[in-house]
Parts: structure tokens; C-alpha cells; sequence
């Protein structure tokens, strides 16, 4: 796994409220380049939301959120794509909204590393999920960003969808450096694809630490994870 | 993205030109005159003559058909057409018609029937015959006020009197007045002073009854028409009614299509989660409803002067000044736009986006086509519907323009300023 050096993307007592409801308090995240970060939790712990304010998308109550190499790519829950328009449409108004110079040249260059060269004039509403996730993502990437940011983009996925999803995403980390931070519901993928598991439960951040952490150094036993993930995000948990 | 989707092209300009045309339809249904019944009972074939004119049946159902489109049928058949709908009532002069408006005993009757399966159309055939014999009667008033004037001139003035077919000359208060003073003179000068007085009684009552039938000139003709309207058009241009539909029916079309237009664009991309991405400094809020309303303003501005086109082209309407309405109609779209990407700022997602917009534009445009009605014309002043129809009628009707249209079009910018800035502060402070 690559070493965290200096954070591409740093959050400082992140918190949100909606009226009475804390959705997040004081959440303190750094995101190093070539670092993967899994974030994971309980359904309605606050990892959409803590995602959503690292985009940009979401306004924090409190706190701060520093980006160095500009803003992070993003890849939301669904596709956040112009189904009317082609891959390659998509792609070149997106790298021309990010203000890209070469939106062309990259959109080529995208479409030729996420393997959709046979999927570039057609139209993204007929395209398959798993292609279409590999699109959303290329968008991400269309603002040629340091860190990304991928709210559980397997989730829709089938297995073997998911296994090539995360290859193209380790060669992305290995041949530019890219800061990964994703939000998953298997305990099982955030600890075989993360270098740091962040656990949230109820808006609090419950764990901090490497995969072999979670489960006092057996991280590679599925069960024993997953116990130790029940045991942390329980209400008499830590 | 529009040209991705053919079939919403299609729709929006097809949208405008189809609300337009049933507009056009249902203004000329509007013109059509109801179809009616005519039992003549009276087979007499007799007239009654009133003043200088001979009247006979046909006179009068010649002026009935100004009114209705009649269809001369016998009892039987007129009742089965009106049971089978065919016509909307029936009209029947009975027997002795003419007779009794000849003696003038008795009025002449006219009986109307109506269909209680048509009541909307049988109150306007009630109101146009009640309009019909109303204007009848008062031409026959006149020839017979113009008779008893005649009269009053004949006994005055004096002159040729047919009695019988005979021409006798009657002398007239004047003439006998004269002959009064001058058998008057002759006794005096022969000293017959006391018989030449008692005839000052005489030549009293003749000036008496002379100055009093003066004063029957004026009352006979206030009979005849107690009250007259007189009306007073302005200069106008031409066809205003025709103008004033076809307004109305660019401002039904072009509204409609431009509200849900803004409204579809913006609410669609909130549906493909595209707003997540925009939102994210990529396209500022301001920028984003500039891009709809922009495109808007575009569509309608193509939309309205294809439908501009078609109608002079293919109607008697004068469609000119088009310098102007290149920009009232881009500004018109524009205030369309805005006022639908307000509502597809604020909807959750598309179809709560159309509907929403459906349900305030359709009662909203309605207000802004009714005509001077106070709490109307705040509400229509306050979106861009009202004033779009303003100033669509004003470059179709009023022959002078620019001072007022430039205050309507100053009126749309304002609204689509108006309403685009608070499209971007909802879409600001909504979350995505």
C-alpha cells in the first residue's frame, strides 16, 4: 500500500445539523496522495453527508475543508450524467465546465483507460450499470483532481463488475497518486481495498486505523472484521 | 441536449401551434351563427303598410336571419329536428301574423321554442331574437312617428289629403288662420266691428292649437328613440377582435410551452443528479437559470414568429412591425422562463416541476387575458403572462406604438430579472 504523505485533502470539526438532528459532530479527516480511505458505518451514520460537504455539494454547520490540486472528483451514489448525450459528450462538456484545455484530447484519453472506446457515441442512458458507473467516474476525473471521492460505487454493481471497478481504481492510485476516499457497506471491501478505515456511527467517527487494527491484527478473516465493525457501531459501543 | 430528443423538439413547437390553432377554432366557432326553425303559419301572404313601406312576412324573417341562420321547415319536422339536435330552437309566427300587425288591436306574437338539452345556446338565440324584434320594432315605431309627424304637418301647414283614393286639399291651421283675419278686416272696414271681434277666439285657439302641435314634432321623435347610444371608436387597426384572440391564443401557446419548457430543463437535470456536479462551483446558480431562461427566450421568440408567419400568411389578420416583435418576444420567453425555472428550482423533481407549473400558469394566464378587473390586474401584473398579452395586442391593434410597448417591454424585463433571481437564490439554498 502507498504511504500517506502530505494530505491533498484536509477537514477540520466537521459538523452538521438539520434543525434538531446532528448529522455529523466534529469530524476530522486528511486524505494523502495515493491514500485509500474507506469510510463505513451504519445506514444514517453520516457518510453521504461527511462526503457531500468533503465535494462541496453540502455546507457544513462547523468546521473547515482544505483542497490542495483543486477541487476533488466526485462520483455521487447514482449516475450524474446527461442521458441524452453520447460518453464522449459527456465527458468533453464536462472537461470543458472544469475549464480543461484540451477537453478533446482528454475525453480520448479517459475514454481509452476506462476501456469504453466502444461505448463513445452511444447516448449514457442505454448503457449497461457497470459501464456506466466507469463513466461516472471518468467525469469525476474529468477535472483532473488529486483526490476522489466515491459514495458506495459498488454498490450497484455484480461481482465481477466490482473486482474490475477496483483494478482500474488501484492503477489510478499507482500511476497518479490519486487520494481515494469511498463510503461502502461491506466491511469485507473496506478492509481488503483501504490502507484507513474510518467507522462513523451516529455522526461520530467510532474508529480511525488500518484494516489489521479493526480486528486486533486479523483483518484478513471476513468474520472476525465484521464483528469487531458490529461491536463498534452498536448503541453500547465505543 | 434538445436535439437528442426529437420527440420533445416535436413537442415544443408543436405544443404552441396546436394550443394556437384550437384558439383560432374556437374563435371562429364563436362568430357561427345557431341554427333555427322557421314555422311560418301564416300562409295570408298578406302585408301591412307602415308610412311609405309595404311589410309582408318575409321582411320580417328577413331580419330574423341577421340573427340565426333560419331553416324554413313545417311543425312536425321542426320538432324532430330540434329533438335530434339538428337545430338549437324553432320559431313560429302564428296564424293572423300580419293581421294583427296591421290592426294594431293586439301586438304580433312570435313564439320561440327552445331545447333544454342546449340551454347555453338557447340564451344567446333568446337574447339575439329578443335583440332582433327589439330593433323591428322600433323601425316600425319610427314609420309610424313619421306618419303622425306627417299628419301634424299636413293639419299646420296644410296640403293635398287622400281619402278613399280621392286627393283633397286641406287648407291647414296657417291657411285658416290667414282667411280668419282676413274675413276679420272686410267686416271692420264695413263697420261691422262687434262680428269681427267675436271671431278673436278663433284665431286664438288656431295659435294655441298651432304652437301645441309644434311641440308634437319634438315629443314624437323623443317616442320614437327615447334613448340613442352613439359609439365612439377609437382609431384602431384593423380587426381587433381577431387580434385580440390571436393575442391571446400567443400567449396561451408561448406561456405555456415556455414555463414548462424552463421548468422541464432545470427539474430534469435535478432528476439525472447532473445538479450535484454543476452545483459544485462548476456552473454558478445565476449561470444556470441564465442558460434556461436564455433558451427559452429562443424557443418561443423561433415558436412566435413561425406562428406570426403562418397567420399572415394564411389569414386577413396585419401582422407587421416585426423589428418589434423580435424583441418583445424574447422578452416575453425569457419572462416565461424565468417564471418556470422559479418553480423548477423549487420542485423536488420533474413531473412535481410540470405539474406545479401547470397548475399556477393555467389559471394565471387566464387572469392575465381578463380585462379590467382590479384584483386582475395586480395578480396579472405581477407575473409575465398579463404583460406578454399586453404588448402582443398592442403591436397587433393599437396603430400607435412605441411609447407603450417599450413600457410593457421594460414591464417583461423586469419580471424575468425578477423571477430568474429568485430562481437562483432557491436553487442556491436548496439542497441538490
Amino acid at each position: 500500500m502507498t504511504a500517506p504523505s502530505a494530505p491533498l485533502l484536509r477537514a477540520v470539526g466537521l459538523t452538521r445539523r438539520y434543525g434538531d438532528f446532528l448529522a455529523l459532530d466534529g469530524i476530522d479527516v486528511a486524505l494523502s496522495r495515493g491514500e485509500a480511505v474507506a469510510l463505513t458505518g451504519p445506514n444514517g451514520a453520516g457518510k453521504t453527508t461527511l462526503l457531500s460537504i468533503l465535494a462541496g455539494v453540502t455546507r457544513p454547520t462547523d468546521g473547515t475543508v482544505e483542497a490542495r490540486n483543486g477541487r476533488p472528483g466526485w462520483v455521487p451514489q447514482g449516475p450524474s450524467l446527461y442521458g441524452r448525450l453520447t460518453t464522449a459528450e459527456n465527458l468533453r462538456l464536462f472537461a470543458a465546465l472544469e475549464g480543461d484545455a484540451d477537453p478533446d484530447g482528454l475525453t480520448a484519453d479517459l475514454i481509452a483507460r476506462a476501456d469504453l472506446t466502444g461505448f463513445a457515441d452511444q447516448p449514457a442512458h442505454t448503457l449497461s450499470t457497470g459501464t456506466l458507473q466507469r463513466l461516472n467516474l471518468c467525469v469525476a476525473l474529468a477535472g483532473r483532481p488529486g483526490a476522489l471521492l466515491l459514495d458506495e460505487p459498488t454498490a450497484s454493481l455484480s461481482p465481477d463488475q466490482r473486482h474490475r471497478f477496483w483494478d482500474w481504481l488501484a492503477e489510478l492510485r499507482a500511476d497518479a497518486g490519486l487520494a481515494v476516499l469511498f463510503s461502502t457497506q461491506s466491511v469485507d471491501e473496506a478492509v481488503r481495498r483501504a490502507d484507513r478505515l474510518l467507522v462513523l456511527a451516529r455522526g461520530r467517527v467510532a474508529f480511525a486505523g488500518g484494516p489489521e487494527e479493526l480486528a486486533s491484527g486479523a483483518a484478513s478473516d471476513p468474520a472476525q472484521a465484521e464483528a469487531a465493525f458490529l461491536r463498534l457501531v452498536s448503541d453500547d459501543g465505543p | 441536449m434538445l436535439w437528442r430528443s426529437p420527440a420533445t423538439v416535436a413537442l415544443l413547437l408543436g405544443y404552441p401551434i396546436l394550443v394556437a390553432l384550437l384558439v383560432a377554432v374556437a374563435l371562429q366557432t364563436e362568430g357561427r351563427q345557431p341554427a333555427v326553425a322557421l314555422v311560418n303559419l301564416d300562409t295570408s301572404g298578406t302585408s301591412v303598410r307602415v308610412g311609405q313601406q309595404r311589410l309582408s312576412v318575409a321582411d320580417y324573417t328577413d331580419r330574423l336571419a341577421e340573427e340565426v341562420d333560419l331553416k324554413p321547415l313545417g311543425p312536425e319536422q321542426a320538432q324532430r329536428e330540434l329533438e335530434a339536435g339538428r337545430v338549437a330552437a324553432i320559431i313560429t309566427l302564428p296564424e293572423g301574423f300580419v293581421a294583427d300587425l296591421r290592426s294594431g288591436l293586439a301586438p304580433a306574437q312570435v313564439i320561440l321554442t327552445t331545447s333544454p338539452r342546449q340551454p347555453i345556446v338557447a340564451e344567446s338565440i333568446r337574447r339575439r331574437l329578443e335583440a332582433a324584434v327589439f330593433r323591428f320594432n322600433q323601425s316600425l315605431a319610427g314609420e309610424y312617428v313619421a306618419n303622425v309627424i306627417a299628419l301634424v304637418d299636413l293639419v299646420v301647414n296644410g296640403g293635398d289629403l287622400g281619402i278613399f283614393g280621392r286627393s283633397v286639399e286641406a287648407i291647414g291651421l296657417v291657411r285658416a288662420r290667414d282667411l280668419v283675419q282676413e274675413v276679420q278686416a272686410t267686416l271692420r272696414q264695413r263697420g261691422d266691428d262687434e262680428v269681427a271681434d267675436r271671431l278673436d277666439p278663433i284665431v286664438t285657439f288656431i295659435d294655441g292649437a298651432a304652437a301645441n302641435l309644434d311641440l308634437a314634432r319634438p315629443a314624437a321623435n323623443a317616442i320614437r328613440s327615447p334613448i340613442e347610444l352613439e359609439v365612439n371608436e377609437e382609431a384602431r387597426g384593423s380587426q381587433p377582435l381577431s387580434a385580440f384572440g390571436f393575442a391571446g391564443a400567443l400567449v396561451v401557446s408561448l406561456g405555456l410551452a415556455g414555463a414548462l419548457l424552463a421548468a422541464a430543463t432545470l427539474s430534469g437535470e435535478r432528476d439525472e443528479n447532473v445538479l450535484v456536479r454543476l452545483r459544485r462551483g462548476l456552473v454558478p446558480a445565476p449561470a444556470l437559470v441564465g442558460g434556461k431562461v436564455a433558451l427559452t427566450a429562443v424557443a418561443c421568440m423561433v415558436v412566435g414568429l413561425v406562428l406570426l408567419a403562418l397567420v399572415a400568411l394564411l389569414t386577413a389578420l396585419a401582422v407587421g412591425r416585426w423589428a418589434l416583435w423580435l424583441p418583445v418576444l424574447l422578452l416575453a420567453g425569457a419572462a416565461f422562463g424565468a417564471f418556470g425555472t422559479l418553480i423548477g428550482a423549487a420542485a423536488r423533481d420533474s413531473r412535481t416541476a410540470l405539474l406545479a407549473t401547470l397548475m399556477l400558469s393555467v389559471p394565471l394566464v387566464a387572469v392575465g387575458l381578463i380585462p379590467n378587473s382590479a384584483p386582475a390586474d395586480v395578480v396579472a401584473a405581477l407575473v409575465p403572462f398579463g404583460p406578454a398579452f399586453d404588448s402582443f395586442q398592442t403591436l397587433l391593434v393599437e396603430p400607435e406604438v412605441p411609447t407603450r410597448v417599450l413600457l410593457e417591454m421594460g414591464h417583461l424585463a423586469l419580471l424575468a430579472v425578477a423571477f430568474g433571481a429568485a430562481a437562483a437564490w432557491v436553487l442556491a439554498a436548496r439542497p441538490t
